[in-house]
């Protein structure tokens, strides 16, 4: 059992560590739904690029910059030409989706490297997911810039009459984000599940998407919610455990994606759509115009 | 924005209007660049990529055997493309093309096997009855589950691109228990791929073509004919235009989302209708089920550089069908790495992507004209307006 719970959060880190960098990029007012592929890129990439090289380090340095460059791609797209953004992210998707399947398939297999070394029984990747909530909530709510950042996905003509550059502030949470992202790919292609096949990623970045909507914007939430579907991923994969016998494991494999809606339409209620409207940055998905 | 660069300015500014031939020319471009930028993975191959484009459009296209192959793979596309027109005309995004049209597939089927056609691909069936009711329930099984994200989004603000991937998922699984290990739908002697419809239950042919290929034509029309002249059909794009002046309008949020996924729904379930027991060879959900889940995303392409219309979509399906499949003959032919349509599909989407947003934007290149020496002493009230640009 508490095997269980160790690769739950190691699963869990992967889904925190996404989240968070959407979370990051939402309040700034760019919402970026192909994360999906934006982990695939980097997720295979820094999966080639350790595999060649034998080492991590270069896996996951690959990795973030492919994060921020596709980040910087979104931005570009979203912020200087300010086309739409639902549209834009699926683009996103589709290119890492289509592209990794091709690029990828020579390297289909597993990683080759010994695992990732743990700190002290825990997965290295929960705890950094840890830190990095805390830094994300420090930066958000405690610093000047944090400030600005949500300033702009809030209000950005405001933000920009008071000094900020909005531009220049939703580029930033673009690539930080798409770093972040990246990293969350590296650690699902390198760390959690070192095993390259054709879409591998089996949806989580949707999942990670879908939990930055139920955490109200609040990275704490976020790794909450990561460590509930990272268990719940886990028990799909062993039911066993809990459920002997009942439904076939096909079944099982189903579970986490229905749940996942079944979670949307349990915190729909009057409350908590209330709070979510109140905290959904204002200007979520809305390319902003200067003016004059 | 402006740049000036010798005596010549370099200006780019925002389109005032947006011309359809605008969108056009993008869109072409997009299809052209694309598949120039497909044609390096050729070249590493060692192979000249325009004697391979050749070759595909010889497959695809002119070939009495890649032709019909092509028309049947672009009816998919096309039908998926419809999943996707419909709610976009509502501004809402339906990607739950693979789950939608394996629920109406398995529905399909279902009806099939409960009239015993597991038994024997002879089995002695009245295709006049027993077709019609797998088109019932195929319909019904995938309005139903395209209405999930529809009713969600409408009623609960539930975002629709999350619900549709999550009921992707679940429904690739759950086709997984089906037809493998031992699941009801598991064939007699393959192991991991569905039972072969029998011979009297699948959908008639004309021509060489299922009836479903000439369906698909047909619906094109009914559904431009439906957006642009019937009540509901304003409705929803009065919703897509501006949700909150529908509102106003008495336009009801929950049922125009719901409505719209529900059809949406349907033609992404005819799709795999059409695909599984309809094209020649086929006749059963195969093996590689996952492949044509991921292959109904051509249909979101196409929907998008069709611009959301069902008739542009047609040329464009039919290039998609045809050059998807030419590109996995030569993959073979070439020994290419697995997934050629796959690059092709993630560039198409990106570059289609691009050209859409640089299509809103002009560019002009003006000389500049220096502006006379400013003549000094001019007198009070005296007008200054003369440079060349006013």
């Amino acid at each position: 059992m508490s095997s269980l719970l160790v690769i739950s959060l190691a699963a869990a880190a992967v889904f925190a560590i996404a989240a968070l960098g959407e979370l990051l990029e939402q309040r700034a007012g760019i919402l970026n739904v192909g994360l999906e592929g934006v982990m695939l890129l980097s997720g295979t990439f820094g999966f080639i690029a350790s595999k060649t090289s034998g080492s991590y380090l270069q896996g996951f340095t690959i990795a973030i910059l492919t994060g921020a460059l596709v980040g910087l791609l979104h931005g570009f797209f979203s912020i200087t030409l300010g086309s739409n953004q639902v549209v834009n992210g699926m683009a996103i998707w589709i290119l890492g989706f289509g592209l990794t399947t091709y690029i990828g398939y020579p390297y289909t297999g597993p990683l080759g490297l010994k695992p990732f070394p743990t700190l002290g029984g825990l997965p290295t990747f929960f705890v950094v997911a840890l830190v990095l909530a805390v830094a994300i909530w420090f930066l958000l709510f405690k610093t000047h810039l944090g400030l600005e950042l949500r300033s702009v996905g809030e209000n950005p003509s405001v933000a920009e009459a008071s000094g900020i550059s909005v531009t220049g502030m939703r580029y930033l949470a673009a690539v930080l984000a798409g770093m972040l992202v990246g990293l969350g790919g590296a650690v699902y292609s390198l760390v959690y599940n070192p095993v390259w096949s054709y879409n591998y990623l089996q949806g989580w970045g949707f999942i990670a998407l879908a939990l930055v909507f139920f955490s109200l914007w609040n990275p704490f939430l976020v790794v909450v919610g990561a460590i509930f579907f990272g268990i719940l991923w886990q028990l799909s994969l062993y039911p066993e455990l809990l459920f002997p016998n009942i439904f076939s494991r096909y079944i099982w494999r189903a579970m986490p994606f229905v749940i996942t809606i079944l979670v949307f339409i349990l915190l729909s209620t009057r409350w908590f759509r209330l709070r979510w409207g109140a905290t959904k940055p204002e200007a979520l998905g809305i390319a902003y115009e200067r003016q004059g | 924005m402006r740049a000036v660069i010798g005596s010549y300015t370099i200006r780019i500014e925002r389109r005032a209007d947006l011309r359809w031939w605008h969108t056009v020319v993008a869109s072409v471009l997009a299809i052209l660049v694309s598949l120039f930028l497909v044609g390096f993975a050729f070249l590493r191959a060692g192979a000249d990529p325009l004697e391979v484009y050749r070759e595909i459009i010889a497959y695809a296209f002119v070939s009495s055997f890649g032709l019909p192959q092509t028309i049947n793979r672009a009816t998919f596309v096309l039908l998926a493309a419809f999943a996707l027109i419909v709610p976009l005309r509502a501004g809402l995004w339906n990607i739950g093309m693979p789950g939608q049209l394996y629920a109406a597939t398995l529905a399909a089927f279902g009806v099939a096997y409960a009239f015993g056609a597991k038994a024997s691909v002879n089995a002695q069936l009245n295709g006049a009855i027993v077709i019609p009711l797998m088109v019932i329930a195929g319909l019904i099984a995938s309005g139903l589950y395209g209405a999930i994200a529809g009713f969600l989004r409408g009623r609960l603000q539930v975002n629709e691109i999350v619900t549709t991937m999550m009921l992707n998922w679940a429904m690739l699984w759950i086709v997984a228990h089906m037809i493998r290990e031992g699941g009801p739908f598991m064939g007699r002697t393959a192991e991991g791929e569905g039972f072969t419809l029998p011979t009297a239950i699948r959908i008639p042919q004309i021509l060489g073509l299922p009836l479903t290929a000439y369906a698909a034509v047909l619906l094109a029309l009914v559904l431009t004919w439906f957006l642009a002249k019937t009540t509901l059909g304003y409705r929803i794009r009065t919703f897509g235009e501006s949700p909150r002046a529908a509102e106003y309008a008495g336009i009801y949020a929950t049922r125009i989302s719901t409505l719209v996924f529900t059809l949406g729904g349907m033609f992404a379930g005819l799709a795999g209708f059409h695909y599984f027991t309809g094209v020649p060879g086929v006749y059963k959900i195969p093996k590689n089920y996952g492949e044509f889940a991921d292959f109904s995303f051509y249909g979101l392409i196409t929907g998008l550089i069709a611009r959301n219309n069902p008739i542009a979509a047609i040329p464009v399906a039919i290039l998609f069908g045809g050059v998807s499949g030419g590109a996995r003959f030569m993959q073979g032919k070439l020994r290419l790495a697995f997934g050629i349509d796959y690059a092709l599909l993630g560039v198409l989407m990106i570059m289609m992507v691009a050209f859409q947003a640089l299509a809103q934007y002009s560019v002009r290149i003006e000389r500049v004209v220096t502006a006379p020496a400013r003549q000094v002493g001019l007198e009070r009230g005296e007008s200054r307006v003369e440079s060349p640009r006013h």
